[in-house]
């Protein structure tokens, strides 16, 4: 009895003690960088870094830049980045890009040949709906009775109710894009605590309703037009959406309301945007500081990293034989994305063979013996190793051109970068250590010396070109412009075909042909072919031999900007990347020309709205018969736009002009690449069906027409089955 | 908490009990020969022990021996092959004793979960292996010893890198997204199998040489007291231990030198061949010409090597006064195949078994340690030099364009006309290895003490406390320089990291066992208590060269969970012949919120030995037949990166990952997804085993047959839209089976004195099928894409799919010509909707064989032996991605760049242009048989009277292999990438010799 006592007593006691230990199964995170709901929104700071986030979701993948802590799985993190995803629906599907990787069913997109069980559609899909569900999150965690029970007070609540309003624009903005990708979708806010429940699904015309009361709602509690932060969204950024829901929302619910947009643009148009004055700029690494930008997606080449987004817009068209540092990489190109015919025929409208490009001369200059020319025209300096001329025959004999920009200059020879053996002279002769040469005038002079012969000659210069492909003939000259920042003579100019050579000063003296067609020039060469009629930029590079020169056909139109040098108009093979014009307009340059901080990632910010787009919005809902607005304000708009387009009033339009149908296509010239044209192309009627076709539209060549099923997406079929509220978009 | 407490007492109770006086009895002599049964032949070496001490003895060459024991000693004679037999003296005397060969002692005892069992009451499935048993050769990981030996237990290698890791699946696994490794227990200790930072292998802290058993519990019903972690089968080790017999001192050396060989590369075209491909398949392309260099580079040959290895083991066993005590040492060099790998490990091992109180206590101390360093080679290489253009050289330039001579670091590499790298070509794979400079060094301490305590005061009753902890510590550092090519723009690499992994445990049971002979029934009641604390703490420094704030991060990631259990087993012998299991653990895990934290799993299980009814009793035929049958569940928490998947959490984003309000950066704040009620995952497992024994045993089957069904999986899947903070979620969902037959075989066709011949046979088959995915229950839900492949971006071949096994392969159905050649982008219409899309991939063949088997045999003639042992997998397919990636000439020239790159020869099977990633054509069949080694040796015998005996041995390991597979290598098992072949290291064949001495 007493042994079975013993044994009762260490037993319980044991129990009591082990029963003890349990409470160790109640551990909270020990890492100092987990952060529970608590900790982040005990201040107004943490509200804005997850307020951070809610933008950050159409920027990045993740929590680790490019990529590895993805936001949402089941999909590459490239793929799965907002941007990307948006680029590859509103983009891939259309006219305006192809792209030749292999990867899964990307190739489908452009063909219009997508199902419901697509990887692509359903990163967008759930792509947006995290976004949603993100911003749900924060809008839930920032309503005033939870900033009250957190101690949240004073300037620092109304931060965060200014916060609450951006996230439910964010949100409304996630919303249009499913409204406009997907139709009727399953519907979730800030009522809806993360769980297991299956959400109802929303017909199209009732998530309308809600984004349109959303709007209002938003309006007075967000800031004024550019009175935010860079990068947060302001009025203009709610009115740009609401113009874009109102523009389209014949196809989402049937009724036009065309009022309801110019409404909104006149708002916007009236906020104080002002257009770029360079339309290239709006693309380059420091678009930040553009005033026309009203919504932007940021990107930094080494802050804000990702395999999507401007990365892919940048590297994902570099290929070929184009260059990654033209665009500011110091990374190769992704070789995959290209434009069509018909959107090049936007810019050339009678092209028919390519634009034609004359042979590309070698990149490096070969190290001829030089002369240095140090001058007052340059500071007096001999190691200046831009103004020299060199001897080609590597023998006494030196050639060059030198640029004075001002009158009353003076300079001299130096056989080395220093002042050891230098030549002055007049009348011709070379002394050594003699007197400095005066020139007088300004221009562009040729330079020549022989050093055996003692003797030198300056002759000023002013370029033409002539023959009968140009606008004189073989008797008048047409002359070139001197641009001193790239020491190059151009122009543009409409040629016919025959032959033209370049010659200075009006006469045979001193001019330049092409033997062999090789993009070299020699004195008294042969003329140089125009296979073609059309608009030509002609570039010569004087300087020092070897002279060069490019020849290439041009728009007057700034906007075209493609890469054709190597690349077929036609494509033949969508999987090969020198089939079809790349598209130049995205670069990791800025305005000066400097690459970007990264030579991986570009610094360069997408602009998700933007004023000429307003404009152009408002010029058609006038043409499609909305109230409130004029005519004459359309076409202004329009011709704005052009002006800038043109750098003159050369492309203005008449109002005859300013129909639909120019305005499809010019949204098209102004916006390519910019994801509108998916959108665009459903409301003009001509997405899917026969009414349009493009090269390998239908997976066809030359095009061919589809379904008007595919003029919005599949809801994914994962999620069709996991949600059994939802029902799937017609013919899917 | 408490637990510093706890130890404390258990130390005062230890010393008080050790301090007591100890008694001896009345000593007397025994002494006399062994002899064979069948021949009167005498036999030395024969082990004698005093039952239930430390002290016996060997007999000498001619069969003698003599030994002092107590009064009443029972003295237990034992030699391999032979039945042991035990003998109760009472008085000083001469005993001879003739012994018979048969193939397993009745008696034999094999450990399972907190407790032995005899084998012939095991009512579980429960196989087990001793040190005898093991595969021999070029040993590096202790999984390595069962390759092929245990029926249901697939171990296979991760490859020919140096260390041997290995991963180890029971029955199939029970999880998709779950951990699927078995629980290793080492002497009592269950351990933590997730991966150390820097370290080769899970197990490397064990040296192999010091592996005394190997228990493998395969059912529910013999798992199940392991509850929570039980659901993969149990692997319990247990490591020898201190010496056991008179002799007092013993030294025992093994070692060996091995040739590690790569048996076989990838065939792709040599220098002049693809020279003379790429003017064919270019002619008019102005420029490819060019680019082609002048060599006959073998890439594959130039990062290869013939590899040297060695290893020492040293083992000193004896016993000082009462306690027998084990040290060893092991040494192991191995260099890998793979250009620059290495790895140099030391390990220590310490065991002390001592017993108080004539056996009242036993005290079982145990201490490993490990010291790892190792030079890891970037194995990308391996991909890179079946890439790369063979008409280049190593170094020197042959490229115009390549102007800037010793730029990066003197290699070759492809440059744009500016001198840059260009990033998207491949990268001289002789320089990836040389520049990379990747070491670590690891080590790791796994002890334990447990204390065994037969209460004085009520013996029946014995109290079991265990104490164990596996603390690591470990560090590395890689670095590549600023102008290595492929880190040209990252400026370089210079990341290093630590990590400190503690994990602690604490077990305490009763055990209660009584024999009421009254009526006849034998009772063995357990119950116990266990807590086990896992702690972590990973720090990252990833930076470039020199480190520069604009690309440096630090990663720190620090976690603990705490598992609590209580347990107990009932184990009832009603006459000897009809046996009872049942067990019940109630596991608690830190993972799972308040209100879901606690899974109970039972388990119950029956047996019958039919031999020990009478109608079977004095068969002479018939000398084993039990029935098994069992039921039980068992539980998973571990989802391994994730150990707070209730809780919600905000991740802060790195410094790449910033967003830009104004001229201000920000850190954001993502709410991650989670689910409030996620719970245990749960295995039921039933099993219906039969063992038979024919001949005296020798020969030997067991058949089993088992059904394993998950429900409530932990799972990573997606979820509705918008109902939670990402679209795929740690959650329970889904269900899945798995099915299948085992059968053991063992049989000694030769038992003489002179000839020995041991033939073991197993087999097993399983089909796995995922029964449930999502909770909706939609018969249309099309599955989870997995299986992620080299090429491409985003590319996967695999599903999870209802009504098929995990991993099935998900692809196009490729259409074949008339001459049965593959047509390019061609495939069938399955869904005959008049166009190829994803509704046209289909299920085709799993990477899971449906049939493995593992045969082994040894022959012994006097002091010869010869040992060889194989395994097959069958019905197992795999996708070839060196060939779907490498084989299309579209590989050969890039534009973009330009450059050039190898492709392999197999390409003129298909001629295939373009990569036609997802057609079925690269989904293989992968069945195979491997024989895993041979081995010859002979032992000298003693060289010395009675002492210091030699042996010598030659090994080969990775004999060959027999397969279809058009591959490297049919069996592929990364964990990860089941079933994708992507240039894996290859296995090495390696050449052995070894020498063991004994004192």
């Amino acid at each position: 009895m007493k042994r079975i006592l013993k044994i009762t007593f260490i037993v319980t006691a044991l129990t009591l003690f082990f029963a003890s230990c349990v409470k160790d199964l109640n551990t909270t995170p020990i890492n100092p960088k987990l952060i529970t709901p608590e900790n982040a929104y005990a201040t107004a700071a943490g509200y804005k870094q997850v307020l951070a986030k809610c933008y950050a979701g159409l920027s990045v993948s993740g929590q680790q830049g490019p990529a590895g802590t993805p936001d949402i799985s089941g999909i590459d993190e490239g793929f799965g980045e907002y941007l990307r995803a948006y680029y590859y629906h509103q983009e891939l599907t259309t006219d305006e890009a192809v792209v030749s990787w292999n990867d899964f069913t990307i190739r489908d997109l452009h063909k219009q040949n997508w199902g419901s069980g697509d990887v692509y559609v359903a990163a967008m899909y759930y792509r947006i709906f995290y976004q949603i569900s993100l911003c749900n999150e924060f809008i839930r965690e920032s309503q005033d009775s939870k900033l009250d029970s957190r101690g949240i007070s004073g300037q620092d609540k109304i931060n965060c109710q200014l916060y609450r309003a951006e996230a439910r624009f964010l949100r409304a903005l996630s919303y249009w894009h499913a409204i406009d990708l997907f139709g009727s979708v399953p519907f979730v806010t800030e009522n809806d605590e993360p769980g297991k429940f299956f959400p109802t699904q929303i017909s199209r015309a009732d998530l309308f309703t809600y984004i349109e009361k959303e709007i209002v709602a938003i309006e007075p509690l967000l800031i004024d037009a550019r009175a935010n932060e860079y990068g947060r969204a302001d009025k203009g950024a709610l009115w740009t959406l609401a113009a874009k829901l109102y523009l389209n929302a014949e196809v989402y619910i049937g009724t036009p309301k065309y009022t309801e947009c110019i409404t909104y643009c006149t708002k916007v148009i009236g906020a104080g945007y002002t257009l770029e004055p360079k339309y290239k700029n709006l693309f380059l690494a420091d678009n930040n500081t553009s005033n026309e930008i009203i919504f932007p997606i940021e990107y930094d080449g080494f802050k804000t990293q990702t395999w999507g987004g401007t990365t892919f817009l940048v590297l994902g068209g570099i290929g070929g034989s184009m260059v990654p540092a033209d665009y500011g990489m110091g990374v190769s190109g992704w070789g995959g994305t290209r434009t069509t015919k018909p959107i090049v025929q936007l810019f050339y409208p009678d092209l028919k063979n390519g634009l034609y490009h004359s042979a590309t001369p070698p990149k490096n200059t070969k190290a001829y013996p030089l002369v240095y020319c140090p001058g007052s025209y340059q500071g007096w300096d001999p190691t200046n190793t831009s103004t020299v001329i060199a001897s080609k025959a590597s023998d006494s004999k030196y050639e060059g051109y030198l640029y004075m920009a001002n009158t009353n200059q003076q300079f001299k020879f130096c056989t080395t970068p220093s002042w050891d053996h230098n030549f002055g002279g007049t009348n011709g002769t070379l002394v050594p250590n003699g007197d400095n040469i005066n020139v007088a005038d300004a221009g562009y002079y040729k330079v020549n010396i022989d050093t055996a012969a003692l003797t030198y000659s300056v002759v000023k210069t002013t370029w033409a070109v002539i023959g009968d492909a140009t606008p004189g003939g073989w008797s008048n000259d047409t002359p070139m412009a001197y641009d001193a920042a790239s020491n190059t003579w151009t122009i543009t100019v409409d040629l016919v075909k025959g032959g033209l050579k370049f010659r200075a000063n009006g006469g045979w003296d001193i001019n330049y042909g092409d033997n062999g067609a090789n993009g070299t020039l020699e004195e008294g060469g042969d003329n140089i072919a125009i296979p073609e009629a059309g608009t030509y930029l002609i570039t010569m590079k004087l300087g020092i031999p070897d002279y060069t020169y490019i020849l290439s056909m041009h728009s007057y139109d700034h906007r075209a900007m493609f890469w054709s040098d190597g690349q077929n108009l036609e494509i033949n093979d969508v999987g090969v990347f020198t089939d079809g014009y790349a598209v130049t307009k995205f670069k990791n340059l800025t305005q000066a020309g400097v690459a970007g901080s990264s030579p991986q990632f570009p610094d360069t910010d997408f602009p998700m709205f933007r004023l000429a787009d307003v404009y152009l919005m408002y010029a058609e809902a006038v043409l499609r018969g909305g109230g409130g607005g004029s005519s004459d304000g359309a076409l202004g708009y329009v011709n704005a736009i052009r002006e800038r387009a043109y750098g003159d009033q050369a492309g203005n339009i008449t109002s005859a002009q300013l129909t639909l149908p120019f305005i499809l296509n010019e949204r098209g010239r102004e916006l390519l690449w910019e994801c509108q044209r998916r959108t665009d192309l459903v409301r003009f009627g001509q997405f899917t069906s026969g009414s349009y076709v493009w090269p390998w539209k239908g997976g066809v060549k030359n095009g061919a027409p589809t379904s008007a099923m595919y003029n919005i997406f599949p809801i994914p079929s994962s999620d069709v089955s996991a949600n059994p509220n939802l029902k799937q978009n017609p013919g899917y | 908490m408490k637990k510093r407490v706890l130890w404390l007492r258990y130390l005062i109770l230890f010393f008080a009990l050790a301090s007591a006086s100890i008694a001896y009895a009345q000593e007397i002599t025994v002494s006399g020969k062994v002899t064979d049964a069948t021949d009167g032949s005498l036999l030395p070496g024969v082990t004698i022990a005093v039952k239930n001490t430390t002290t016996g003895t060997v007999t000498d060459i001619d069969g003698k021996y003599s030994i002092k024991v107590k009064k009443d000693a029972v003295l237990v004679f034992s030699y391999v092959g032979y039945m042991a037999q035990e003998i109760t003296v009472t008085e000083p005397r001469t005993l001879d004793i003739s012994m018979s060969v048969g193939t397993k002692s009745l008696n034999e005892v094999v450990v399972i979960g907190y407790g032995t069992v005899k084998k012939s009451d095991a009512t579980g499935s429960v196989a087990a292996l001793s040190s005898k048993d093991f595969n021999q050769g070029a040993i590096q990981s202790p999984q390595q010893l069962i390759v092929g030996k245990i029926a249901g237990v697939q171990v296979t290698t991760t490859g020919g890198a140096p260390g041997g890791d290995a991963i180890i699946r029971i029955r199939g696994g029970s999880s998709i997204n779950a951990n699927n490794d078995p629980l290793l227990v080492v002497d009592g200790v269950a351990i933590d199998n997730a991966s150390t930072s820097g370290a080769r292998s899970t197990l490397g802290m064990l040296n192999p040489d010091d592996i005394e058993t190997y228990t493998v519990l395969k059912d529910a019903s013999a798992t199940a007291i392991y509850g929570s972690r039980a659901s993969n089968g149990v692997i319990i080790i247990t490591t020898k231990k201190g010496a056991t017999g008179a002799k007092k001192f013993g030294l025992e050396y093994s070692g060996n030198i091995s040739i590690s060989t790569v048996p076989k590369t990838i065939g792709v075209y040599n220098g002049d061949d693809f020279r003379a491909l790429v003017l064919q398949r270019y002619p008019n392309t102005p420029g490819v010409d060019t680019l082609l260099g002048k060599s006959n580079t073998d890439w594959q040959k130039q990062i290869y090597k013939t590899a040297i290895g060695t290893d020492h083991n040293l083992a000193f066993t004896g016993a000082v006064s009462t306690m027998p005590y084990r040290v060893s040492i092991g040494y192991s060099y191995q260099d890998g195949t793979l250009l620059t790998d290495n790895m140099r490990r030391t390990t220590l091992g310490a065991t002390l078994n001592p017993t108080f109180f004539k056996n009242y206590l036993k005290v079982n101390i145990n201490a490993k340690y490990m010291n790892e360093k190792n030079k890891f080679a970037d194995q990308s290489a391996i991909g890179d030099a079946v890439a790369f253009d063979p008409t280049q050289e190593v170094y020197a330039y042959g490229n115009k364009a390549q102007t800037i001579p010793n730029a990066y670091g003197g290699f070759w590499a492809w440059l744009q006309p500016n001198s840059d790298p260009v990033t998207t070509a491949t990268t001289n794979p002789v320089a990836r290895l040389k520049l990379t400079d990747d070491k670590s060094t690891v080590s790791r301490f796994l002890g334990n003490a447990q204390f065994d305590y037969k209460l004085h005061f009520f013996p029946d009753l014995r109290v079991n406390l265990n104490l164990g902890m596996d603390y690591s510590w470990s560090k590395g550092a890689k670095y590549v320089p600023t102008y290595a090519t492929w880190q040209y723009v990252n400026h370089g690499v210079s990341n290093t990291y630590d990590q400190t992994k503690k994990n602690s445990l604490l077990d305490f049971y009763l055990s209660y066992m009584k024999d009421v002979k009254s009526i006849s029934s034998k009772f063995d009641v357990m119950a116990g208590y266990s807590w086990q604390h896992f702690w972590v703490n990973n720090n990252n420094y990833n930076g470039n060269v020199p480190h520069d704030s604009a690309h440096a991060d630090t990663i720190i990631v620090k976690q603990e969970y705490y598992l609590v259990s209580f347990y107990g087993r009932f184990n009832y012998t009603f006459k000897n012949r009809y046996l009872l299991t049942a067990t019940l653990r109630d596991d608690g895990s830190s993972r799972f919120s308040k209100s879901k934290r606690w899974g109970l799993f039972p388990s119950v299980a029956l047996g019958w030995k039919i031999n020990d009814e009478k109608f079977l009793r004095d068969s002479k035929v018939v000398s084993q037949l039990k029935l098994r049958l069992g039921w039980g569940q068992t539980g998973q928490q571990d989802i391994s990166n994730n150990w707070y998947p209730y809780l919600p959490i905000y991740t802060q984003s790195d410094r790449f990952s910033m967003y830009q309000f104004g001229n201000v950066w920000y850190r954001t704040l993502r709410p991650d997804a989670y689910d409030p009620n996620i719970k245990w995952e749960t295995t039921s497992t039933w099993n219906a085993g039969i063992d038979l024994g024919f001949l005296k045993d020798r020969i030997t089957a067991s058949v089993d047959y088992f059904y394993k069904n998950t429900k409530d999986m932990l799972n990573f899947i997606p979820v509705p839209a918008g109902t939670n903070l990402s679209n795929y979620v740690w959650t329970n969902v889904g269900s899945m089976n798995n099915t299948g037959f085992e059968f053991t075989l063992d049989v000694k066709p030769i038992v003489t004195k002179d000839w020995n011949w041991d033939i073991g046979f197993n087999a097993t088959t399983y089909k796995n099928k995922i029964t449930k995915l999502n909770i909706s229950d939609d018969p249309n839900y099309p599955g989870v894409m997995v299986g992620g492949i080299a090429g491409g971006v985003g590319n996967t071949v695999q599903i999870y799919k209802v009504g098929y096994p995990i991993n099935s392969f998900y692809v196009y159905q490729q259409v074949y010509d008339k001459n049965d050649n593959p047509v390019e982008g061609l495939y069938v219409d399955r869904n005959g909707d008049g166009k190829i899309t994803p509704a046209d991939l289909y299920c085709y063949k799993s990477p899971n064989p449906t049939f493995t088997f593992g045969v082994n045999t040894r022959l012994t003639y006097k002091k010869w032996s010869l040992a060889a042992s194989g395994h097959a997998n069958i019905g197992n397919y795999m996708y070839n991605n060196v060939e779907a990636n490498r084989a299309v000439y579209a590989n050969i020239f890039r534009a973009n760049g330009p450059w050039l790159g190898n492709v392999t020869t197999s390409v003129t099977n298909t001629g295939f242009t373009n990569n036609q990633y997802l057609s079925d054509y690269y989904v293989q069949n992968a069945s195979f048989f491997k024989l895993d080694y041979l081995s010859l040796a002979y032992n000298f015998g003693n060289l010395v009277k009675n002492t210091l005996n030699l042996g010598i041995s030659f090994t080969v390991n990775n004999v060959f292999t027999i397969t279809k597979y058009k591959g490297l290598d049919p069996e592929v098992n990364l964990g990860s990438t089941l079933g994708i072949d992507n240039n894996m290291y290859p296995r090495s064949r390696v050449y052995v010799i070894g020498v063991s001495l004994k004192l």
